[in-house]
């Protein structure tokens, strides 16, 4: 019996075994009700639990739940009034910790309640009211902190978010209680500042040299006209059920519980010296507790999306998708089947596919890793195969061909996704679609992004396999990385070293194969190579050596370095230009591995053979400088060891948190041994016979043994704390550097190339600006209609080659496209800088001070440092 | 999150036999590692697919590959060990299920790698699975062990001639491999592509036994089990 209330309630609303197969919403919440009611005595509890975790975890069916407890309440007001406090308490827990979804939920559960008459819509308004009066107080210059916005904002989001599910009950019984809140929540509109995010939106064009976001979209504002037509249409609302409407007549006679009043946390004080740096630092300190929950993608023409519903809908719907892929992450077949299966009465694949790149594109970051998009879209083409495979490839083709102003970091996570999820429909995709890049540069960005994914691709498979999948268009092999990824060993062949490097070479390596202790090689090169050969030589040889014996596999490199990696780093000790040289020769090496150079970069930073500061020199050598707009790869190393660098500092805090922890135990150990050592004296002195003194005596005596042990232990625990604390400090030192140097050079080298004026520069940019202005958001009807029938139209051609026409219509000159080249470069390598920036700007945020008084200085071009302030949405 | 569909207690259908602790201790091995086995993976995916795949969750911190104890070549099995447990718990989380060279792998929690744990259990060196299969699986050496050996015997018995035709593209390759890879123990040189030219041809297994059987056999369970049935198609074809 307890197993049936169990999946009665959690399968509510859905045609499932646990209700014979049929849909009737009315009819569950009856079965469901008769069922909870005879189990209430005596799993009273039990269903409680569960009850709110269904509310909180499949938050769509809220509607269901709230009439379900309305029913209740006509019978057993008692345990009603158990779930109004549990869902007050649990309210104010998440007010008090800033659980931002829990917040969300239980304010739309209590409109529910409200709907079905559990609580009074009294109740319900004073929760709103005290939400507006603390955003509004957040915000207030005076006594507020205004740098808590993301806070205030948040809580009036959640106001209007609710009122989907109640706000025509609200009209009904409380209209000038709602009309008060939302003048309240206008008011909070016009004094707050609006998030234009333009640091934060996808798709970006260069407007006067200065990247503009297309899209000016502020949530908030967004939802609050979206509110103002669902008033104007009367709180009509399609997607939201209202199950509690067929059993009105008998909720009206519950009666109705007080909820109680809830505080909002004071927002934290405002500093006392608000510089800009600091205030940027509180605000995103707040965008990290209470961060942005979408950032709207318009990939598909609003045909297909916001022309087929009211705009509230789109919002519901949003939400409903968003909350599966929040709390049921991890469970995929649960996931994928609540997503095709919401309770609204129109198609939604569209928007579903919308919402999904919305969250893997999100920035700054989205709430889950990239792979966990990869599964939920894998699955959804599996659930729905008839119809999204077709869409998610429509939004490929519409996004690919916007992918020139596509954010840097978007458009890495798109690849990273694309790749994958074609290896998990055996690669299959219409690349003759795409053959057109051939006839583009090496620089344009379409080309750039069909190598890059055909270099996942690669790296998921193997490169026979991929060239299979290019049959449609065979010529597009040339964009396939080299086919052969063994590595290159430069002392085999005899045309490249002198005779003596090669035996100098082949005695290395028999000496490595030997299993020679690393040791006697050091020995072998201080006295046999650098002699004689110099520094560089006796580096390269070694690194070839050791990389060539390790050649094998993953395994075998990590075994090489693990062995004789002190080798390396004792001849590059302290040396950052040795350091580069190490890592030079790693790339040379594995030149046609873009993945074994940055796994054994990666490796060498973890052994540290190699320091962070001379990846950093590395990777603005002037070589790679030059290929910063044509491949990832460059940047993939500068990103790992950022990641790396930063993980180090992470781990260690942790480390010390957790020692200073048992510091604290150490030490009220020691107090509470101190105490019992005089309380051992005091009785040996108040002692008056022989037999308590020789009591006492012994008690004395284990306590002073065990005070000892104590100290000792609380020593230790200092000792172990001091270690920690010193490394801790060393790591932090090291992440300052990182970033100082990784600005120094952004600053220089974009400063040296936006320095040079281009001749043709407005020429060109108004030709291929033109194109965005008119229409940015330009999606081909052809493609999507295509993508519908399942069918791979062919893009509109003309379009296709408008950007680089220049080559083929010789129009253009050489000059012309070294022009464009450089545009490009700039908008890369700012976008780097950007997208650089705002990934880590909780680091960066530290070092601002820094990096505005050493490196932001006149001497800086402009843009630079406009970038980079946008990527932490500075104010310029 | 998402705990209603979860069991929490469950972490893992399989107990490892070997396990020398309680069960007890065997949960609290898998709640804690940061340690994942990966099943069902092709023989020719290398480690740095692996790599590719699962670092997608998060750093890696060694892979390793479970090898046939006979020929020391991969059977079909790996351990990926990362730094944290989160990590592990995403790789268990998402890339459970997901297709790796064409086939979908299984990544569950392990208790912890220890020296000998990389080497197949099965009778003829490699994976136990890989005993009994009967299907045709050209990812993993053809048929199943045991059916392998009745094959063979079989033929024995009906003495037919070898056609050459199925090694005629091979022994380019195979000479290559034999120059390269010298050194012995661990020291050959890398040629991933003539290795993955290999796996191209994996329609054309390297031994002869699969060689003759695949093409007009039906891919899917021939019963051999049952003597004298479902051999009779290939004994007349020969």
């Amino acid at each position: 019996m307890s197993t049936s209330w169990h999946s009665l309630l959690v399968r509510i609303g859905e045609r499932c075994a646990a209700y014979g197969g049929h849909a009737d919403a009315e009819d569950h919440i009856e079965t469901c009700f008769n069922s909870l009611l005879r189990d209430l005595h005596h799993h009273g509890n039990e269903i409680l639990a569960l009850l709110m975790q269904c509310v909180e975890e499949l938050p769509h069916k809220d509607p269901l739940y709230g009439t379900l407890v309305g029913l209740i309440n006509l019978e057993n007001t008692e345990f009603v009034e158990k779930v109004v406090t549990q869902a007050h308490d649990t309210l104010q827990a998440a007010l008090d910790s800033g659980n931002c979804n829990q917040i969300r939920i239980l304010m739309r559960f209590l409109t529910t309640l409200m709907s079905s008459n559990v609580i009074a819509p009294g109740s319900l308004i004073e929760v709103f009211e005290t939400l507006v009066s603390s955003a509004a107080t957040t915000i207030d210059e005076d006594g507020g902190n205004p740098s808590w916005q993301p806070r205030a904002d948040f809580y009036v989001f959640c106001i209007l978010a609710s009122l989907p599910w109640g706000g025509l009950e609200l009209a009904e019984r409380a209209p000038e209680d709602l009309e008060r809140v939302l003048a309240g929540v206008e008011a909070y509109l016009t004094l707050r500042k609006r998030n234009a995010g333009s640091a934060l939106s996808v798709f970006n064009i260069q407007d006067e040299g200065v990247e503009q976001a297309t899209e000016q979209e502020d949530f908030l504002e967004d939802l609050w006209s979206r509110i103002q037509t669902l008033m104007e249409n009367s709180w009509r609302v399609e997607s939201v059920p209202r199950p509690h409407l067929a059993f009105e007549s008998r909720l009206v006679t519950g009666p109705s519980h007080e909820f109680g009043q809830v505080t909002c946390p004071d927002a934290p004080k405002l500093p006392t010296n608000p510089t800009d740096v600091i205030m940027g630092k509180k605000r995103e300190e707040a965008e990290l507790l209470y961060p942005r929950r979408v950032g709207r993608l318009r990939i598909f023409p609003a045909a297909k999306t916001d022309e087929t519903m009211a705009p509230i809908d789109r919002f519901v719907v949003e939400e409903y998708l968003l909350d599966v892929l929040f709390f049921l992450s991890g469970c995929r077949k649960e996931c994928a089947a609540y997503m095709v299966g919401l309770p609204v009465p129109f198609r939604y694949e569209y928007l579903m596919a919308e919402t999904v790149f919305s969250q893997l594109l999100l920035l700054p970051a989205p709430p889950f890793k990239l792979i966990y998009y990869t599964v939920v879209m894998v699955d959804l083409c599996k659930a729905l195969p008839g119809a999204f495979p077709a869409v998610v490839a429509g939004a490929v083709r519409s996004l690919f061909e916007k992918v020139g102003d596509m954010d840097v970091e978007c458009r890495t996570r798109l690849v990273q996704w694309l790749s994958h999820h074609l290896s998990n429909f055996q690669f299959v995709w219409p690349w003759e679609e795409w053959a057109h890049v051939l006839e583009q540069p090496k620089w344009s960005p379409q080309r750039v992004f069909a190598q890059e994914v055909l270099e996942k691709e690669v790296r998921l498979a193997y490169w026979e396999r991929i060239k299979e999948s290019l049959h449609s268009s065979p010529n597009l092999v040339e964009l396939l990385p080299p086919k052969l990824t063994a590595p290159i060993y430069k002392y085999d062949d005899p045309q490249a070293v002198s005779a003596e490097e090669h035996r100098i070479a082949t005695e290395l390596i028999m000496m490595t194969r030997g299993k020679r202790r690393a040791r006697d090689i050091q020995v072998y090169i201080e006295e046999k190579i650098l002699p004689d050969y110099g520094q560089k030589m006796a580096i390269e040889v070694a690194v070839q050596t050791f990389l060539y014996i390790g050649s094998k596999s993953f395994t075998h490199t990590v075994g090489i370095l693990e062995k004789y990696g002190t080798v390396l780093s004792k001849l590059a000790a302290n040396n950052h230009s040795w350091q580069t040289v190490i890592i030079e020769s790693v790339a040379q090496f594995w030149k046609n591995s873009a993945q074994m150079t940055s796994i054994v970069i990666d490796r060498m930073m973890g052994y540290r053979i190699v320091s962070n500061l001379a990846i950093v020199a590395w990777v603005f050598s002037a070589d790679n400088v030059n290929r910063f707009h044509t491949s990832h790869h460059v940047w993939e190393v500068l990103e790992n060891a950022i990641n790396k660098t930063n993980n180090r500092t992470a781990d260690l805090r942790k480390d010390v948190a957790s020692v200073e922890k048992s510091v604290d135990a150490a030490t009220a150990a020691l107090a509470k041994a101190v105490a019992k050592v005089e309380a051992a004296v005091a009785l040996l002195e108040t002692a008056t016979d022989d037999e308590t003194r020789a009591g006492a005596k012994s008690k004395l005596e284990w306590a002073t043994s065990a005070q000892k042990k104590a100290k000792d232990e609380e020593s230790s625990s200092q000792e172990s704390l001091e270690v920690k604390e010193a490394l801790l400090l060393r790591a932090l030192h090291e992440q300052e550097a990182l970033f100082m140097a990784v600005y120094q050079n952004f600053a220089t080298v974009l400063t040296q190339r936006l320095s040079v004026p281009l001749p043709s520069v407005e020429v060109v940019k108004t030709d291929t600006e033109a194109e965005h202005v008119e229409d940015p958001m330009a999606v081909d009807q052809e493609t999507t209609v295509g993508a519908e029938d399942g069918d791979n139209v062919e893009i509109d051609g003309e379009r296709r080659n408008q950007k680089y026409s220049v080559k083929t219509n010789g129009v253009s000159t050489a000059e012309e496209l070294e022009v464009q080249e450089q545009l490009t470069w700039r908008k890369c390598t700012l976008g780097y800088l950007r997208a650089i920036t705002r990934h880590y700007a909780t680091e960066v945020w530290l070092v601002m001070d820094r990096i505005d008084s050493e490196i932001f200085t006149d001497t800086v071009d402009q843009l630079v440092i406009q970038t980079a302030y946008s990527g932490l949405r500075r104010s310029w | 999150m998402a705990r209603l569909f979860k069991n929490p207690d469950k972490l893992s259908a399989y107990r490892d036999r070997r396990f020398s602790g309680t069960q007890d201790e065997f949960d609290h091995a898998l709640r804690t590692s940061v340690t994942v086995y990966v099943g069902n993976l092709s023989f020719y995916t290398t480690e740095e697919q692996i790599y590719e795949v699962f670092s997608r969750t998060g750093e890696i911190k060694k892979i390793i590959m479970g090898l046939d104890k006979n020929t020391k070549t991969p059977c079909g099995f790996c351990f990926v060990k990362y730094y944290t447990r989160d990590d592990a718990d995403d790789s268990v989380k998402y890339i459970s299920g997901t297709i790796l060279d064409d086939r979908p792998i299984r990544v569950d929690f392990d208790w912890g790698f220890q020296e000998g744990r990389q080497w197949g259990r099965g009778r003829s060196g490699g994976q136990v699975r890989d005993e009994y299969r009967t299907d045709y699986d050209p990812g993993r050496g053809g048929y199943g062990k045991l059916v392998q050996k009745e094959l063979e015997s079989r033929r024995q018995l009906v003495d037919y001639e070898t056609p050459v035709g199925g090694l005629g593209s091979l022994p380019s390759y195979q000479q290559q491999s034999n120059s390269t890879g010298g050194g012995g123990g661990g020291g050959g040189f890398r040629n991933r592509g003539n290795y993955k030219r290999q796996r191209e041809e994996e329609r054309a297994p390297a031994d002869g036994v699969k060689r003759i059987d695949r093409g007009p056999r039906p891919e899917k369970n021939p019963r051999f089990r049952e003597k004298g049935d479902s051999d009779d198609e290939d004994g007349g074809k020969n």
